[in-house]
């Protein structure tokens, strides 16, 4: 990791905002540290040792021309050219400087170079892509809000081969609905999304992890008025030293609210998946309703998955229910596969891109979901070095 | 001309338990032969050997598919000199349409014999075709494999990866447990449409009823792994009446 006060001084000349309140937060980072393995949230990823891994991992362009996007990129932490269309209203970049409690989101705080912040209103046609890219390692705040009843695809195209801190602040109106793609190929990560949801609120997350010495998404999602529903469903096809981890916090504060999560990780060689997903459902929210699953597929010795679910509880009457699956690639299916003509490699693939597909089944949009498609039978192919029919 | 399938004195077991204990049986092109017999009798592992399941140990005996020995052949392999195998149990594959799977496996099936892959147009013509003929209609073929269907629409999908692929031998077991009697009919018209002077089928069954539909050559009785004896169409008449009793040498308590 970089030397983050040194940086910090290299920088700070360029950094927008309250450079006293950034010293602030820096040092509030500092005295506390990136996160250690002490840490429970933290406890099976190691930061500073993932960080010090390098990452080999190659780069696929997703196709999303034929969803004709809006574009945002950040090229090595800076907006190349804000999107432009009716219903998204684009504000230049605001730092608030505002220290947390917790050191990812004050480095966050101290270092934020830039961001995308975004109000969306109606029901915007174009998905908004956010693209992360570049060779240096960057701090990013972006903050979206949909206002009620408005309607968005939002996709976090990590691209970046360098350390990124992003922090997405969501937020969602009464009645608005986003779908969130997030794709990760490769770089090093940590991510938190602060996710706020209103009256009648729906949000969609379909992440995808393909690669990375250190992928860690942090979702910590409110419900805060009855009706809201997220969804977060993750993907992870892991191989070589790949870290990937999912930690949600999903917190039903409201009555008549309802989130459903799902976790699948195909994982090779020295691969590790981690998955931490706690429901917690407060005192007087009644009738939630909050179901947690967990898929592996292990596909070497030497993979590892951490799978730990936590339901706290303190309404009465709610249905709420986790479950984890951990196994090896169904060897009774393989046969079968292979009785019908298919080769080892080919059916071993078809396997593995039918778990995968079980999460982009969840995106409605086809053509986003065939571009993540193509992305998957790419990884797979490489991985099995066999040609993909499906 | 040799026999399209010719097991001799064929012994197989799985983690050192015996199961197969010399078992023959002979087909030759253009013939249909059933096998009955009672429940552990190794229907289902004379399937899985002949169709080159890993976990069986061949211990003695031989198995030829048209001259050539099946023992060191992989299971695509088998598939593509074309043995076929409609399962018992059919699996499910999540994730993967029927008609992804239909058109990879008809595919590398052709790709192993050396023939062009089939384009998009003329598969979804055949596909098509070949799943309303067995009373399925569009959308089964859009479902992910088997996923949620019930006992007889698998069945019936076993069927129709056979008549996607017009196997030379086709191995059916119990494809009829399930059925109702119209899918009954139905599949057993599948199987009659592949009845060609070149091609065998290998029919397990517990019951007459579809062997009054696809009318055997022979039928076998097995028993303790191995065939017990061999007789015409009448056999199966009679079994049906008497059980097994004489076979495996129990006595029926009245
Ligand atoms: N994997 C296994 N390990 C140990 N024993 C096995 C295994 N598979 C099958 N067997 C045993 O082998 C015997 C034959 O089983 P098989 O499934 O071939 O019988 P079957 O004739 O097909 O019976 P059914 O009519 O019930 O389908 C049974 O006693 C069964 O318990
Ligand atoms: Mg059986």
């Amino acid at each position: 990791m970089l030397d983050a006060q040194s940086y910090f001084d290299r920088i700070s000349g360029d950094l927008s905002g309250d450079v006293k309140a950034r010293a602030v937060a820096l040092a509030a980072a500092e005295a506390a540290g990136l996160p250690t393995r002490r840490q429970e949230a933290w406890h099976y990823t190691d930061v500073a040792r993932l960080l010090s891994k390098a990452t080999h991992d190659t780069l696929h362009n997703i196709d999303f021309a034929p969803l004709n996007p809006l574009m945002a990129v950040f090229d090595n932490g800076r907006l190349l050219a804000a999107p432009q269309a009716s219903g998204v209203a684009v504000s230049p970049f605001h730092h608030d400087g505002a220290t947390a409690d917790n050191a990812v989101l004050n480095y966050n705080a101290a270092l934020a170079q830039d961001g995308l912040t975004a109000e969306i209103s109606g029901d915007l046609a174009q998905p908004l892509i956010v693209t992360t890219q570049g060779d240096a390692p960057v701090h990013l705040h972006h903050k979206i809000t949909l206002a009620p009843q408005a309607k968005a695809v939002l996709v976090d195209n990590h691209m970046s081969r360098d350390y990124t801190n992003a922090r997405f602040d969501i937020a969602l109106g009464a009645g608005a609905e986003l779908t969130l793609i997030r794709v990760q190929q490769a770089g090093h990560q940590i991510g938190t999304s602060e996710i706020m949801l209103a009256e009648g609120a729906q949000i969609k997350t379909v992440a995808l992890v393909t690669g990375g010495a250190l992928a860690r998404h942090e979702a910590n999602v409110a419900f805060t008025a009855r009706g809201a529903h997220a969804e977060l469903h993750s993907a992870v096809l892991g191989r070589g030293e790949n870290h990937a981890d999912f930690t949600y916090l999903i917190d039903h504060q409201a009555a008549d609210t309802s989130s459903n999560t799902s976790a699948y990780n195909v994982l090779d060689a020295a691969a590790r998946g981690v998955f931490q997903g706690k429901i917690i459902v407060r005192k007087d929210a009644q009738h939630v309703d909050a179901q947690m699953q967990t898929r592996a597929m292990m596909l070497s010795e030497g993979a590892e998955m951490d799978a730990k679910p936590e339901l706290e509880i303190y309404a009465d009457d709610v249905a709420c229910a986790h479950g984890s699956a951990i196994g090896e690639l169904d060897k009774d299916a393989l046969f079968f596969l292979r009785s019908r003509g298919l080769g080892e490699a080919s059916a071993r693939y078809l396997l593995v891109a039918g778990f995968i597909e079980q999460v982009l089944a969840h995106i409605d949009n086809d053509a986003m979901a065939d571009a993540l498609r193509a992305l998957v039978a790419q990884k797979i192919a490489a991985q099995f070095s066999v040609q993909g029919d499906a | 001309m040799s026999a399209l399938l010719n097991i001799d004195n064929l012994q197989a077991g799985i983690d050192g338990t015996p199961i197969l204990n010399g078992l023959s049986l002979s087909i030759q092109p253009g013939e249909v032969h059933a096998i009955m017999g009672p429940n552990g009798s190794g229907k289902s592992t004379l399937s899985y050997v002949l169709s080159g399941k890993d976990g069986y140990e061949v211990s003695g005996g031989d198995m030829m598919f048209e001259g050539q020995s099946l023992a060191d052949m992989a299971p695509e392999e088998r598939a593509i000199a074309g043995l076929f195998l409609a399962f018992q149990y059919p699996l499910e594959i999540p994730g993967v349409t029927n008609m992804t799977f239909l058109k990879t496996s008809l595919n590398a099936i052709l790709r192993g014999r050396g023939e062009d892959e089939m384009d998009a147009a003329s598969f979804l013509r055949l596909a098509r075709e070949k799943s309303r003929a067995l009373g399925m209609n569009d959308e089964m073929l859009k479902r992910q494999l088997n996923v949620g269907f019930s006992g007889g629409e698998k069945k019936r999908n076993e069927i129709l990866q056979m008549a996607m692929l017009e196997p030379k031998l086709a191995i059916l077991d119990e494809t009829d447990s399930g059925l109702d009697i119209d899918a009954l009919k139905t599949v057993a018209e599948g199987l009659n449409a592949l009845r060609a002077p070149d091609r065998g089928m290998l029919v397990i069954t517990h019951y007459q009823r579809l062997l009054d539909f696809i009318k055997p050559d022979v039928v076998h009785v097995m028993a303790a792994g191995r065939i017990v004896k061999s007789g015409g169409p009448e056999l199966a008449l009679e079994l049906e009446k008497s059980g097994y009793a004489e076979y495996v040498g129990e006595t029926v308590n009245a």
